[in-house]
């Protein structure tokens, strides 16, 4: 059953994938990767991992693409919609796409990850700690917002638990903080770049004119 | 209950990403060189919950995932921002007329 | 003194002379910085430096009062008859010499007494408590310290010294009244010489210096009083130095004049030849005694004594011991002890040959500044100054300066030394005089005869005559100064024609100067009217006496020194001879050259002011020959030992007379002197002013020794043939050595360092700079290629960082172990 739901995901997000690269239409390029987007967050949803899948959904496909769409609605004029690249370029990019790809699969492929994993686990064990100190813990299978929410503020209790209270992690306060200023940060000035300017009437054109 | 492994969540997330190079390097349109950006950001994201769900990263990894879509989020706004502005100038969005830098 | 009385004294005479002697110094510095912004004819300058020197005069009037007063006048306490009961005194037997008895013990103290008359005289009773007891010594400043060497400036104040600062202001205050007057010619802004001829016959132009010329009179001034002030022999030096090089100033005023620039350097020359001598006397005194103060008189500070108080006892004496090159002198601590060495605890001594050297060493420097024989030659080349200057050089300052110095450091001398002094002033007191016969420029002859006289001053000191010597130095000073203003105003009425052959019968012309000079005349030759009581005469006669009758008791002492008294006596007839030779040449007769006469006037008061002045002084300055005011204040610092006189001393046996003996032998001396100086006046009228014998048949006749005489007995020769020609020979020499053999070797040595240069050229040229222009082209070339791959393309950007991902896998893959 997972299996299967996995192959349409993938099929899915690999597809629109490629017919984002492939298309030379803006609009439908936008299309295609609301399609990508929205089947990797199924599989993020797969992957057990809830609270992500639907921020997925909510800000990538909500929100960014439909930013994107805004943007192409604000520029597309006319011929803007399909610029075409050159065969030449496209080529070149396809095959330089085929080599990084190739590259990446021949690494993942010269791993034997589940002999690794294995090795972990027993390393882990060894120690006392358990399974659940190495990341996927089956019991809290699903239901992340809660402690996703927990570890944002700095608390942990998928490691911290039992533990020693000097040795507390700090969990991810701190960058949590940071990423909210930059988040402002990132809106003043986005507002402040994007807001609309009256172009100033060019003393040069004017002259020309009369 | 059968389980798909790591390997295939590994194979989707570098096609998705080699996709997303192959948008910025051939796109002309910015909004096609966004759209690549995305894509790799999500093909980054994928490879980041699949090794938290079967690697050793653990629950850290989904915090990553959270931070990387909070932050692509932001970028698309600045991003769009400046693609914006480079059309009120040059009434247009192909990335090849932004040259000034050259020469 | 008590000791009280001795620092409230010391103090006001030392700010009291110190200011006398700064004031010229700061004269000249307003002189010197102020001549570059008044107007060149302004004759402020010349006012400013009377004032100092005047306002040094008044200062020095001031001290002399106040020493005075301090001292309870007791060096004057009894002016009495002198001359009625001395020569009675002189023969009686409690006042006979030591000497006689040949003995070296040490007299008593009733034979080192006074031989005067009467009461015990001030001087007396300060000679039974200590020889120092009118002397004030102490220190203005600590210039450095060098370990134990302190270099000091340093004040040493008795009779000597005031009576020299009255002398010296006086006398400079004269010739700077003179000089305004004498000068005046400088003051323009383009004063043409006539001694410089440039081509084309024309004369040289110049802006007039009469600023210049009296800044330097102020530093003139100023070296002498310092000199005169100094507590110590080094600040003695220093401005010994400081004489010289104001005398090479002044000498060379003109410097356009080639006359006048090497008479300057001549000048100059010559005292440094006396000066290396005193920098040796110097060493052995720094080197044996480690102090260099004259004496230190100050009753708070015992046992810190001086040179002086080391050398010689409260008595006089010198202690030795041994015999030989081991003879020597032991070193007293002031206390009447013998000084003991810190370090190793022995009784200090010097052996007595490096006293002797030391002497002689200071001695030198004597003989180069006072234009003794064998440096004499400079000084007749110094009347290439203007006349003021001459004036000043030849007696209140520079030649003052060495006999000064002679008297001052007497008690440092030793029998042996002193002889030699007696020699070399002998043979310079004759030499001068001869020449001054045949000179026929005016202050030629007066150069002359100073030489003559410092001559007779230097003899005096060597046969003991302390008192002679310095008496003669005050009374020549003020005859001397006023001849050679005199002579100034003859050449400045004459319009600068100094020949006396061009002269004649001037004294109708100028009689103010004329009166004046036969003054001076009558002075210096010592022409008296005797009387059974006393001889009424002018200043000259009293020294020039006193230093005869020292010299006379110095012969019979010492018989086989018979020259020391016989050459003195002719050359006092010389000296009558050509004085008067000098005044009838001049003065009386006909005019020789009848356009110099009809030009001739008489000189303006600022000039004639300054003669009568010092026609008084010259007159009267010794009136009382030697119970007078001048001499009692000379008695009172004379040092112990010539008052005494000594038995059989030195090595080579010499008896000095003492004051007793001195006196016996008065009354011959002066007849003799004064019939010498008679037979020369009358010579002088038979030749020059009545002309009853021509002087042109006599030159003729004894042309070989004429011709000796104009040349100056051959001294230049000489001193050209000894030292001049010897050293171009050498000088031939060395350049043809250098020719060969030196230049050869520089030039082989240069043109390999060319020839090596050339190739190291050619390195630099083909490989080192080749390298760097590689080097350089290189960068430049990849840096241009690179610059193409900056497309500013966004999109070729992507594609690059996928090749980069792609070749570092590749990379890896290929050598990274697995």
């Amino acid at each position: 059953m997972e299996t299967v739901i996995f192959t349409i995901y993938a099929l899915a997000a690999c597809g629109g994938a490629i017919a984002v690269m492939v298309s030379q239409n803006v609009v439908r390029m936008a299309f295609w990767l609301v399609i990508s987007l929205g089947s990797v967050a199924g599989l993020f949803f797969l992957l057990h991992a809830d609270f992500l899948g639907a921020t997925q959904l909510l800000i990538y496909v909500g929100g960014t693409v439909v930013l994107l769409i805004f943007g192409v609605m604000l520029t597309a004029s006319g011929p803007m919609l399909t610029i075409r690249s050159g065969p030449g370029e496209v080529v070149l990019g396809g095959l330089v796409g085929l080599a990084v790809l190739g590259m990446l699969v021949f690494g993942m492929l010269s791993v034997d990850w589940e002999s690794q994993q294995t090795r972990m686990y027993s390393a882990a064990a060894e120690e006392g700690r358990g399974e659940r100190s190495m990341g996927y813990n089956p019991e809290g299978e699903g239901n992340t917002a809660r402690r996703l929410g927990a570890a944002l503020l700095g608390v942990r209790f998928d490691r911290d638990l039992g533990r020693n209270s000097e040795t507390l992690s700090t969990g991810y306060l701190l960058p949590f903080e940071i990423v909210s200023v930059h988040l402002l940060v990132v809106l003043v000035g986005a507002s402040y770049l994007a807001r609309t300017k009256r172009r100033r009437p060019n003393p040069l054109e004017e002259s020309l004119e009369s | 209950m059968s389980d798909v492994g790591l390997t295939p969540y590994l194979i989707v997330a570098a096609v998705l990403f080699v996709c997303g190079i192959v948008c910025m390097a051939t796109k002309r349109n910015a909004i096609g060189v966004l759209m690549g950006v995305e894509l790799v950001l999500n093909g980054a994201n994928l490879n980041l919950i699949a090794f938290s769900r079967y690697g050793q990263l653990g629950f850290d990894g989904q915090a990553i995932a959270m931070f990387v879509i909070v932050l692509a989020a932001a970028e698309a706004a600045v991003a769009l921002a400046i693609v914006l502005n480079f059309y009120n100038n040059h009434l247009t969005v192909d990335v090849d007329q932004a040259r000034q830098l050259n020469s | 003194m008590s000791p009280e009385q001795f620092a409230s004294t010391g103090a006001a005479l030392k700010w009291l002379l110190g200011l006398a002697w700064l004031l010229p110094l700061a004269g000249f510095c307003i002189e010197v910085l102020g001549g570059y912004w008044t107007d060149r004819r302004s004759r402020a300058p010349a006012w400013l430096a009377v004032g100092c020197i005047g306002g040094g005069f008044v200062l020095s009037t001031i001290a002399f009062v106040t020493w005075g007063s301090a001292t309870h006048w007791g060096a004057f306490a009894v002016v009495d008859d002198h001359h009625g009961d001395a020569h009675a005194r002189g023969q009686s037997p409690d006042a006979a010499p030591a000497a006689v008895t040949g003995a070296q013990a040490p007299a008593a103290p009733a034979e080192h007494g006074h031989p005067h008359d009467g009461p015990p005289h001030g001087h007396d009773a300060a000679h039974a408590s200590s020889p120092y007891a009118f002397a004030l010594s102490g220190s203005f400043y600590n210039l450095a310290t060098f370990g134990g060497l302190s270099i000091d400036i340093d004040y040493y104040i008795d009779s000597l010294t005031i009576v020299m600062f009255m002398m010296v202001t006086l006398i400079a205050t004269c010739i700077h009244l003179f000089a305004m007057g004498y000068m005046s010619d400088e003051l323009t802004d383009n004063y043409e010489d006539h001694e410089v001829h440039l081509p084309g016959g024309r004369h040289f132009h110049r802006p007039g210096r009469y600023y210049r010329f009296f800044s330097y009179l102020s530093l003139f001034c100023f070296a002498m009083l310092g000199l005169v002030l100094a507590g110590n022999i080094f600040q003695v030096f220093v401005f010994w130095e400081l004489v010289g090089v104001c005398s090479y100033l002044l000498i060379g005023f003109y410097v356009e004049r080639k006359s006048a620039s090497t008479a300057a350097n001549k000048a100059f020359v010559m005292n440094r030849v006396g000066d290396f001598g005193f920098l040796i006397g110097l060493m052995i005194l720094w080197t044996w005694f480690g102090t260099f103060r004259f004496a230190n008189t100050d009753p708070a500070q015992p046992g810190a004594p001086g040179l002086f108080q080391m050398v010689r006892d409260a008595d006089g004496h010198i202690h030795e011991h041994g015999a030989g090159l081991d003879r020597a002198v032991v070193l007293n601590d002031g206390l009447g002890g013998a000084a003991v060495d810190a370090a190793s605890g022995q009784p200090r001594s010097i052996p007595f040959w490096l006293l002797i050297a030391a002497g002689l060493g200071i001695f030198a420097g004597c003989i180069g500044k006072s234009a003794q024989f064998p440096l004499q030659t400079w000084l007749p080349d110094a009347m290439e100054g203007p006349t003021p200057v001459s004036a000043l050089v030849h007696s209140a300052t520079m030649v003052a300066a060495g006999v000064y110095l002679a008297g001052r450091f007497y008690p440092m001398f030793v029998p042996e030394v002193l002889l030699v002094i007696a020699y070399i002033g002998c043979i310079t007191l004759f030499i001068g005089a001869t020449i001054a016969i045949v000179v026929t420029d005016i202050k030629r002859v007066l150069a002359y005869s100073t030489i003559s006289q410092l001559g007779y001053m230097m003899l005096a000191l060597g046969v003991g005559g302390w008192f002679a010597g310095l008496f003669h130095l005050i009374t020549h000073a003020f005859f001397k100064s006023l001849m050679f203003l005199a002579s100034g105003s003859v050449i400045h009425g004459c319009h600068h024609v100094q020949d006396m052959q061009e002269m004649g019968g001037l004294r109708r012309k100028m009689p103010i100067t004329a009166w004046a000079m036969l003054v001076g005349v009558i002075a210096i030759a010592g022409l008296a009217i005797p009387t059974p009581w006393m001889a009424i005469a002018f200043s000259g006669y009293h020294s020039k006496d006193a230093i005869l009758a020292t010299s006379l008791a110095f012969m019979s002492q010492n018989r086989q020194h018979f020259l020391l008294f016989l050459l003195p006596l002719a050359t006092a007839g010389i000296t009558a001879f050509y004085m008067f030779r000098l005044w009838f040449m001049t003065f009386s007769g006909k005019p020789r050259n009848q356009h110099v006469y009809d030009h001739a006037h008489e000189s303006p008061w600022i000039m004639l002011g300054p003669l009568v002045i010092l026609s008084v002084f010259a007159a009267v300055c010794a009136v009382g020959g030697e119970g007078g005011p001048l001499a009692r204040m000379l008695f009172a610092s004379e040092p112990t030992q010539a008052v005494a006189g000594a038995a059989v001393a030195g090595t080579v046996a010499v008896n000095l007379p003492g004051h007793a003996l001195i006196h016996e032998y008065h009354t011959t001396a002066g007849i003799a002197a004064l019939l010498a100086a008679l037979t020369g006046a009358v010579l002088s009228y038979v030749f020059y002013g009545a002309g009853l014998v021509n002087p042109a048949t006599i030159r003729s006749q004894l042309s070989g020794l004429h011709s000796f005489l104009i040349e100056k007995w051959e001294f230049d020769a000489l001193y050209d043939a000894m030292f001049v020609r010897p050293v171009h020979v050498v000088a031939r020499w060395a350049q043809g050595f250098d020719q060969k053999y030196l230049d050869g070797f520089l030039h082989a040595t240069g043109r390999a360092v060319v020839w090596i240069s050339k190739w190291d050229r050619k390195f630099d040229e083909t490989v080192v700079d080749r390298a760097v222009n590689v080097v350089g082209d290189a960068t430049y070339a990849a840096g241009a290629s690179l610059r193409r791959l900056q497309t500013g393309r966004l999109r070729q950007y992507v594609m690059f960082i996928a090749f980069g991902v792609l070749g570092l896998f590749l990379l890896m893959f290929a050598f990274l172990p697995r």
